[in-house]
């Protein structure tokens, strides 16, 4: 029997989607309903929002930045 | 009409039930909107094909229409009539299909088209009896009510975001529609703008329009509004002639309730709440047309009647001149670029990494920005064959990019076919409907964007076994 499943499916780098993975891992498994492939996951509709906070705060803690040159 | 406008409307309509649609095709003026601006162009000529046709159509024949690689655009033609209940298809008793218009569509575009049938689905022009009194007015100050009201409309919205002080006097009903159609949020007693506002205010008016219009329609249940008799006024509006007083002796009451809502956001004007006549204003009568909207990007512009002037420059250092003193404009820009200096006519500023990052934040893409700046080049810029410069379209994708580093879209996985079979024949039906959006042939699973249309191909499949 054919299942439908609603949920987002989130396009990403596999290095994003690794930072998705560690995330939804440290959370209890509550926003991955399934890892699709190397660049696709499919992650829970209401929950998208709150996991790309979190991917914001990750990456803005291990990322650095570049100056950026603001020249007129 | 534009394609996004149409879209959306075409959508809100094919959710409708059955009893929603026959009723609304009783009206001859509902069905010639119908067909003129919602359907696609495929779909039209398999219309205007059967139109007079007096037995139903074998499926077999429709087919030797098409050349034998356009079975995709030919589903897609069909199902859309079949989801507006325009198409019946039947199951003939040796077990082929066959198609036939359903008869009251039929019956009205006849009408429509022959001029024939009962009267009044195309508005009833005001007598002179009820016109006396009633001041003549232009199709000039039609216009500039229309354009005050919208605008003011949008400056409600963007104000706020925009960090532009306003006190923007818009109706109480006004508001709860923009609340209702989460377009904007109270907070703090402040309108504050939402994600879908922002999609809302960089939208060409007619699509803009459209958007409220549906947003209305959905409430209309709730205010205890027949959304039949709703649809069929909004669709008749569409048909009248500028300029030109209509009676409002052949309204229904929920019509009547309309009028009130609608003068508010400057679709039809009345000089009073009381007025027999009211007149349609240019943000009606293009509701279901191709011809240009209401301008409302030039505040001194005179001339209303001129199609959208592109009045934004950018240059390939990321400097943006926009020739406007209209201060939603104004706004809009300040949204997702830097502004510098403004002068009587100008304003000037640049895209910058920050600002489009705090554009994307707030929910607006670069899709989005990139539509708006093409929609707005300079005659100067259309020149060019990309109206933007190429290199400033890519920053400004990469710097969405940058700060947003996954792609979303909603929708639903299929998974656990019986056999590789099905698997294949499924996703080859969901392909040719164009919503499949990724597959693995291994896991046998893929993902749709939409899942109506193949649900019930599975549902017919099944069915008859």
């Amino acid at each position: 029997m054919v299942k439908a499943i609603r949920g987002t499916l989130v396009r990403c780098d596999a290095s994003i989607k690794a930072m998705l993975i560690d995330i939804d891992s440290k959370n209890n498994n509550e926003y991955i309903i399934e890892d699709l492939d190397e660049e696709h996951i499919l992650v829970k509709e209401t929950k998208v929002t709150e996991l790309k906070g979190r991917l914001h705060n990750m990456m803005r803690e291990r990322l650095k930045e570049p100056e950026s040159s603001d020249s007129e | 009409m534009s394609v996004s406008s149409s879209t959306q409307a075409l959508e809100y309509l094919q959710g409708l039930p059955l009893q929603t649609h026959r009723k609304l095709y009783e009206a001859p003026a509902t069905v010639l909107a119908v067909f003129r601006c919602m359907l696609p162009h495929l779909a039209k000529t398999l219309v205007m094909a059967m139109l007079y046709m007096p037995t139903a159509f074998p499926d077999a024949h429709l087919k030797t229409w098409f050349k034998p690689g356009a079975n995709r655009q030919k589903e897609q033609a069909v199902f859309v009539l079949a989801q507006l209940h325009i198409l019946d298809t039947a199951k003939q008793d040796d077990g082929t299909r066959s198609h036939s218009l359903s008869p009251g569509f039929k019956r009205s575009l006849r009408h429509a088209l022959e001029g024939s049938g009962k009267d009044g689905s195309f508005g009833v022009s005001a007598t002179e009896e009820e016109a006396r009194g009633e001041r003549r007015v232009s199709v000039r100050y039609l216009d500039e009510y229309a354009r005050a009201q919208w605008e003011s409309i949008l400056f409600y919205m963007v104000g706020g975001a925009a960090g532009v002080d306003v006190k923007s006097d818009i109706g109480v009903g006004t508001k709860k529609l923009l609340q209702a159609g989460a377009l904007v949020q109270i907070w703090q007693s402040q309108p504050r703008i939402t994600k879908e506002g922002f999609t809302f205010v960089l939208q060409e008016t007619n699509a803009q329009v459209w958007n409220l219009l549906i947003v209305y329609l959905k409430m209309a249940g709730d205010l205890g509004m027949n959304e039949t008799d709703v649809l069929s006024f909004l669709f008749m509006l569409g048909s009248l002639e500028l300029g030109q007083a209509y009676s409002v002796s052949t309204l229904s009451p929920t019509q009547l309730q309309m009028l009130d809502d609608l003068s508010a956001m400057g679709i039809v004007y009345r000089s009073s709440k009381d007025a027999r006549v009211f007149y349609p204003t240019r943000l009606a009568t293009t509701l279901t047309s191709e011809s240009g909207g209401l301008n409302t990007t030039g505040g001194t512009s005179n001339n209303a009647n001129a199609s959208n002037k592109g009045f934004i420059i950018i240059e390939t250092n990321y400097r943006l001149y926009a020739y406007t003193d209209s201060l939603i404009q104004i706004a809009i820009i300040s949204l997702f670029c830097k502004l510098q200096h403004r002068f009587p006519n100008l304003i000037s500023g640049k895209l910058t990494k920050e600002s489009v990052q705090q554009a994307v934040k707030q929910g607006i893409t670069s899709e989005q920005i990139i539509a708006y700046l093409t929609t707005y080049a300079h005659p100067q810029m259309q020149k060019n064959k990309t109206f933007i410069p190429p290199t400033v379209m890519d920053q400004i994708r990469l710097w969405e990019y940058e700060g947003e580093r996954v792609e979303t879209e909603n929708g639903y996985l299929m998974r656990e076919f019986n056999s590789q079979a099905e698997y294949n024949d499924v996703k080859k039906y969901a392909d040719a409907c164009g919503v499949l959006r990724w597959s693995s042939d291994e896991k046998r699973m893929f993902f749709l964007s939409h899942v109506e249309q193949v649900s019930a191909y599975l549902k017919s499949k099944k069915g008859p076994r």
